[in-house]
């Protein structure tokens, strides 16, 4: 079963993503900021990666920086509420932009689409 | 998908961005989670990451090195998250007296050097005639196979400027229609030859430039910089060819090396006098031939490309937005006079 870490500070929306995705068939492990990102990513291994941008603390962007540090191949989707941040090139370091929806399937589909690149690689 | 929508009233195209879940917040910087992209350890850029990058689309490289791996010295990619869609131009729409049409175009961005602290100024001459080599290969190419109306070619530098990342870059953005300033520039100096000069406007003012003096910050034997009489912006500089050209499609290997040195001069010139300030660059050109030789016959007589660098000390305000109108502080014969007698540093 993939495994997929889930950052996202809104803790209904984690929920609904969390429901949907392991409905899926995946396993989503959820935290609420980057430190914790970045403690699970330093313990445990992921398949992907699924961040908000705009959190408490550390923002998406800077929790990307600093997975790219520790590891480089796991697919990064950024899931934001806010386009804004396309300008910024630092998004690059993830494979995917998904604008939040009320539809989950873009980000279902890029999930699918990553990990099967992944394991094609 | 975003679009392109025109103003009827002024002819000003505007890319507008329809994806979903804009809010006003959107704009808004929430306190302490503004990107710290210098601060960050990882750049998209730097080589090593090349899996970051969409697959790059031309590059300089050392012999034996392959495509989107380490060994290159500049780097052209697609914008991996593009302001415009990639494609051949869309069909031009309309709904009553609006009309719009998809927001397709071409986005790429030229990583100019594998130093993130390198900038064009301290790069070697040979290095930024390449990298103005390439504008003219992108440029060609762009208006060949997409038949894009116009190519633009710019450089944020400086988050003031709108760059987001510090490692030197350049982009080039491709619309399926001739941007307004673009437009201006062409029917002003179409009306001048015809009316009033019978020869291109700029080699003119290039002419009555050099016997004056006063805005002369540069000239080599085949550029010129200058502050142009009417800057908009304290120190604005303006690089013109010397010698009669409208396309930079057709500059020479030669002249990339001439204007690379004159880029230079104007580039370091600000950097000493204003402490490194952010400043955009950006290169107006004629458009795609396809088009020019339709729209405006005869452009080959009347335009003159050339590059603007406006460093950014000022902001645009008000007065500027509601008319049009700049207010600059800095007489531009003043800005040549400090530019000209910079003193470089032998270290």
């Amino acid at each position: 079963m993939k495994k997929i870490l889930l950052v996202e500070d809104e803790k209904a929306l984690s929920l609904l993503y969390e429901e949907e995705l392991e409905r899926e068939g995946y396993e989503v492990v959820v935290v609420y900021d980057a430190e914790s990102a970045l403690e699970k990513i330093r313990k445990e291994k992921f398949d992907l990666i699924i961040t908000d941008i705009r959190m408490p603390g550390r923002d998406g962007i800077e929790l990307i920086a600093s997975v790219m540090g520790l590891r480089k191949d796991i697919p990064i989707i950024i899931n934001t509420a806010y386009q804004s941040y396309k300008d910024d090139f630092m998004t690059w370091a993830a494979d995917a932009y998904v604008i939040k929806s009320s539809s989950l399937d873009e980000l279902k589909n890029k999930i699918k689409e990553l990990l099967f690149e992944k394991e094609t690689e | 998908m975003p679009e392109l929508r025109k103003d009827i009233l002024t002819g000003r195209w505007v890319i507008i961005s329809t994806e979903r879940s804009k809010r006003p917040d959107d704009f808004r910087p929430a306190p302490g989670t503004e990107p710290k992209a210098e601060s960050l350890t990882f750049c998209p850029f730097c080589p090593g990451n090349e899996a970051k990058t969409p697959p790059e689309i031309m590059s300089v490289r050392k012999p034996g090195t392959k495509p989107d791996q380490p060994g290159w010295q500049i780097r052209v990619v697609p914008n991996k998250f593009p302001a415009l869609q990639p494609g051949p131009p869309p069909p031009k729409k309309t709904k009553g007296i609006f009309q719009w049409m998809e927001g397709i175009g071409v986005h790429e961005v030229i990583i100019e050097t594998t130093d993130h602290h390198q900038e064009m100024t301290e790069l070697p001459v040979e290095h930024l005639a390449e990298i103005l080599k390439i504008y003219r290969v992108r440029i060609r190419a762009i208006e060949e196979e997409y038949h894009h109306q116009y190519v633009q070619v710019f450089k944020n530098k400086g988050k003031e400027a709108g760059a987001s990342l510090s490692h030197p870059h350049s982009q080039i953005i491709a619309t399926p229609i001739v941007p307004k300033r673009i437009k201006e520039e062409i029917y002003g100096a179409e009306r001048l030859y015809r009316n009033h000069f019978r020869e291109c406007a700029f080699c003119r003012m290039l002419k009555e430039e050099m016997e004056i003096g006063q805005r002369l910050v540069y000239k080599n034997k085949r550029f010129a910089v200058l502050t142009p009489f009417a800057s908009r912006f304290p120190f604005e500089t303006m690089i013109v060819p010397l010698e009669h050209s409208a396309f930079y499609r057709n500059i020479s290997d030669q002249d990339t090396l001439a204007l690379a040195e004159a880029l230079q001069q104007s580039l370091a010139r600000l950097k000493v006098q204003l402490s490194d300030p952010a400043f955009n660059l950006v290169l107006h050109h004629s458009p795609n031939p396809q088009v020019s030789d339709k729209a405006w016959p005869g452009i080959e007589n009347y335009y003159h490309w050339h590059l603007e660098v406006m460093p950014i000390l000022t902001k645009v305000a008000g007065f500027e937005l509601g008319t049009g109108f700049y207010i600059n502080p800095v007489p531009p014969e003043v800005a040549a006079e400090y530019l000209k007698n910079t003193t470089f540093s032998k270290s």
